[in-house]
């Protein structure tokens, strides 16, 4: 098969009377100058961070990002340490991937290849809609409603069914907070709110691969599971890496929902069920009234290991897709 | 043909939906309504008729920017709000960004006005060259409690009163141990022992403490006031600290904190007083360094303010006060502004009459009052007005 060609391919070189005569040219700059401003914007970015954090970074090293049980965050006598907010997003951040994928594949599996017609349009529009909630709605939401209702009993029921487990015991230590506010909050609040992202990018997908793929796949004897699982799923796998990333995206910058539900604590415990911090709430929370230098520079230092975390992480990812993406075929790039 | 119909019906049922929504505020019932409204508002904020003020500019034309710390903010926008209708060529715009935040726009000179809760140090006093703090207003910081009692309180007998607990009582050492994590369960011989109507009570159940997560200036004063209490109190005195080892939470603001405490059986939590009135939460009373017993409210604030003494750059400290009636964790906010440096005269003349205005007019007071802030005492009122009279522009004084 031969794959589609850009208008690059297609068109000769034109003489350079022509390009400026219909405006190609003046066009053509344009979007470059355009597309040059995403990698400005993110250097910029990069640059900023690294140099408002200097006094910090000097001040405590490498000893600053070390993973160490009984790290230390006292603005009073200026010591400061990060492992407790890295730790808390990474948790947190990866159990709600954890979570959200089984659920939001189910949800484009369904949405795609076997919802009824007239259920489509709605479902959709919901999916959609869920994606739209602003954050601190779902913040408010889980403060008051899904953190004693929900997290608080799941919570207590997950310590005594894991705790006793060597190794997995260690992320179900108990008991969970009465309100509720825990990293397993946080990680579940997440997973809802990366659901739609998930879940809306993941159908597209889907309803992208040509409808010879499942006719073929059909005609073949399979059964509709068997289309889906190894047609479909391995056809569109590219595309649906790339969803993940989104909603892992979403996750590690989520701040305001975090925030409003974790309980702002920082736990020497390795635990799911306790009270945690994210980089995001730490920033969020501290940095307007961080009235000392090495404060205000120890909380751009946590920003920029935080924008480090997620360039690494989105590389990683898109190494992913592109050792996917060599084996399946070009139609399903995404 | 039923395309043409289509439209022109179309353009009909736009029509008189236009004419639907014009009409509406022409009926006569909705005019009376909004006027006894502004009727109203304008009842309540002119007894003041201020003639030193000149009204010549038009309305709005003055627009001052001020920015800072979050704990006078509420009062701060509903002074601004009232002060339209005293003086309305002026609008005021504070930005509750934090102290740190609004020092550091009053030392950039980006703002007119700054709040700050926590105090200017000397490399911010050299950095903005002619810095001033002046105090607005104090307010308190109380103990907000959510207790799962350990027995029913009885149904009383026919005819008889019905048994109701009073507030709390907690002194300075047992605070400082349960944030702390000393004190650990809610029946412990300290608590007790101030609280004897609550004996039966009192559970035997883990207390969580429950701190604010954001650096604030409710945090300063709290925990300011920890450090004077007790020595056993090390982790110092700032708007955000390392909070000891133990069975705590944070939340996010007032907020986030009154909901953690309501959310979690057996929790205490500190949140401001204006905030714990407004939103009509139950607060523990504390002993005082006198030994008395005193409830937070404004005589309380005022007595901690008496003896509060002022240093030479006009801030003082008022926690743990020594006097009889004084409240124990409360404190200052203030006001930064440039003295000498500011150009343009016209809006340096507004920002100090509106705090001219804030300071001395009894319908200023009582909003700030009603807001559970605390005027200033008369003495400390002198001061700060000398201080402000002292606002120089261009060379020329500001106040007239």
């Amino acid at each position: 098969m031969k794959r589609t060609q850009t208008l690059s391919e297609i068109s000769p070189p034109p003489r350079l009377r022509q390009l400026f005569q219909h405006g190609d040219m003046p066009w053509q700059i344009m979007l470059v100058l355009v597309s040059i401003l995403v990698l400005v914007l993110m250097l910029a970015i990069g640059w900023m961070l690294w140099q408002t954090s200097v006094d910090a970074r000097s001040a405590f090293g490498w000893s600053f990002l070390a993973p160490t049980a009984d790290a230390s965050w006292d603005p009073v006598n200026d010591q400061f340490q990060a492992w407790p907010f890295i730790y808390g997003t990474l948790l947190t951040s990866l159990a709600a991937i954890v979570l959200a994928v089984p659920i939001s594949l189910g949800i484009a599996i369904f949405l795609a290849e076997l919802c009824p017609a007239w259920l489509r349009t709605p479902l959709n529009w919901l999916v959609e809609l869920l994606a739209a909630i602003p954050s601190v709605v779902y913040g408010l939401w889980g403060l008051f409603v899904f953190l004693p209702t929900v997290v608080a009993p799941l919570g207590a029921g997950l310590a005594t069914l894991f705790e006793p487990i060597p190794l997995l015991g260690a992320l179900f230590t108990g008991p969970i907070p009465l309100s509720g506010a825990s990293r397993l909050g946080a990680a579940l609040i997440l997973t809802v709110m990366i659901i739609p992202t998930i879940a809306a990018v993941s159908r597209d997908v889907l309803l992208a691969i040509p409808p010879a793929q499942r006719e073929a796949s059909l005609a073949l004897g399979s059964t509709e599971w068997e289309t889906i699982w190894q047609v479909l799923i391995p056809y569109g796998l590219s595309g649906i890496l790339g969803a993940i990333i989104l909603g892992l995206g979403r996750a590690l910058g989520e701040t305001m929902a975090v925030t409003m539900v974790i309980g702002n604590s920082i736990e020497s415990s390795a635990s799911l069920l306790k009270p945690g911090y994210t980089m995001a709430s730490i920033i969020a929370n501290e940095f307007a009234e961080a009235v000392t230098k090495l404060h205000s520079q120890a909380l751009i230092e946590v920003g920029l290991a935080l924008f480090v975390m997620t360039l690494l992480l989105n590389m990683l990812a898109r190494f992913l897709v592109w050792r996917v993406a060599r084996k399946t075929p070009q139609e399903a790039r995404v | 043909m039923r395309n043409k119909l289509f439209i022109v019906f179309a353009v009909l049922v736009a029509a008189s939906l236009l004419l639907a929504a014009c009409g509406a505020p022409a009926t006569p019932e909705t005019v009376t309504v909004v006027q006894t409204q502004v009727v109203e508002k304008i009842v309540e904020v002119t007894p003041t008729p201020d003639a030193s003020i000149p009204t010549a500019l038009p309305a709005g034309s003055v627009q001052v920017n001020g920015a800072g710390a979050t704990f006078p903010a509420p009062v701060y926008a509903d002074w601004a709000y009232a002060y339209q209708y005293v003086d309305p060529s002026v609008v005021i715009n504070y930005q509750a960004i934090g102290s740190g935040g609004g020092k550091k726009a009053i030392v950039d000179g980006t703002v007119d006005f700054a709040g700050s809760d926590s105090l200017l140090k000397d490399e911010e006093y050299t950095a903005g060259k002619d810095l001033q703090m002046y105090p607005t207003l104090a307010g308190a910081v109380v103990l907000i409690y959510n207790i799962k009692l350990a027995q029913a309180i009885p149904t009383p007998a026919a005819g008889a009163a019905a048994t109701v607990l009073p507030a709390l009582v907690l002194d300075r050492a047992t605070v400082v141990g349960i944030y702390n994590s000393t004190i650990t369960k809610w029946n412990d011989p300290a608590i007790l022992a101030l609280n004897p109507d609550w004996k039966d009570y009192l559970p035997d159940a883990d207390i969580t403490s429950v701190h604010r997560s954001d650096g604030s200036g409710t945090t300063e004063i709290f925990t300011k006031s920890l450090a004077s209490f007790s020595t056993d109190w090390t982790a110092g005195g700032a708007s955000a600290i390392e909070w000891p080892k133990g069975n705590n939470v944070g939340g996010k603001g007032n907020a986030g904190v009154a909901a953690s405490v309501i959310n979690t059986p057996n929790s205490i939590g500190y949140v401001e007083l204006s905030y714990a009135m407004s939103n009509k939460l139950p607060f523990a009373s504390l002993v005082n360094q006198a030994g008395k017993t005193v409830v937070a409210n404004n005589d309380s604030v005022q007595a901690a303010m008496a003896e509060g003494t002022f240093s030479d750059k006009l801030t003082a400290t008022i926690v743990d006060g020594k006097s009889d009636g004084a409240y124990p964790i409360a404190g200052y906010t203030y006001l930064i502004l440039h003295t000498t440096s500011m150009t343009d005269c016209v809006k340096a003349q507004k920002v100090l009459e509106f705090f001219k205005w804030a300071m001395t007019d009894a319908t200023a007071i009582s909003r700030a009052s009603a807001l559970g802030y605390s005027a200033l005492p008369d003495a400390v009122k002198t001061n700060v007005l000398a201080k402000l009279a002292e606002v120089s522009c261009n060379g020329a004084p500001v106040l007239k």
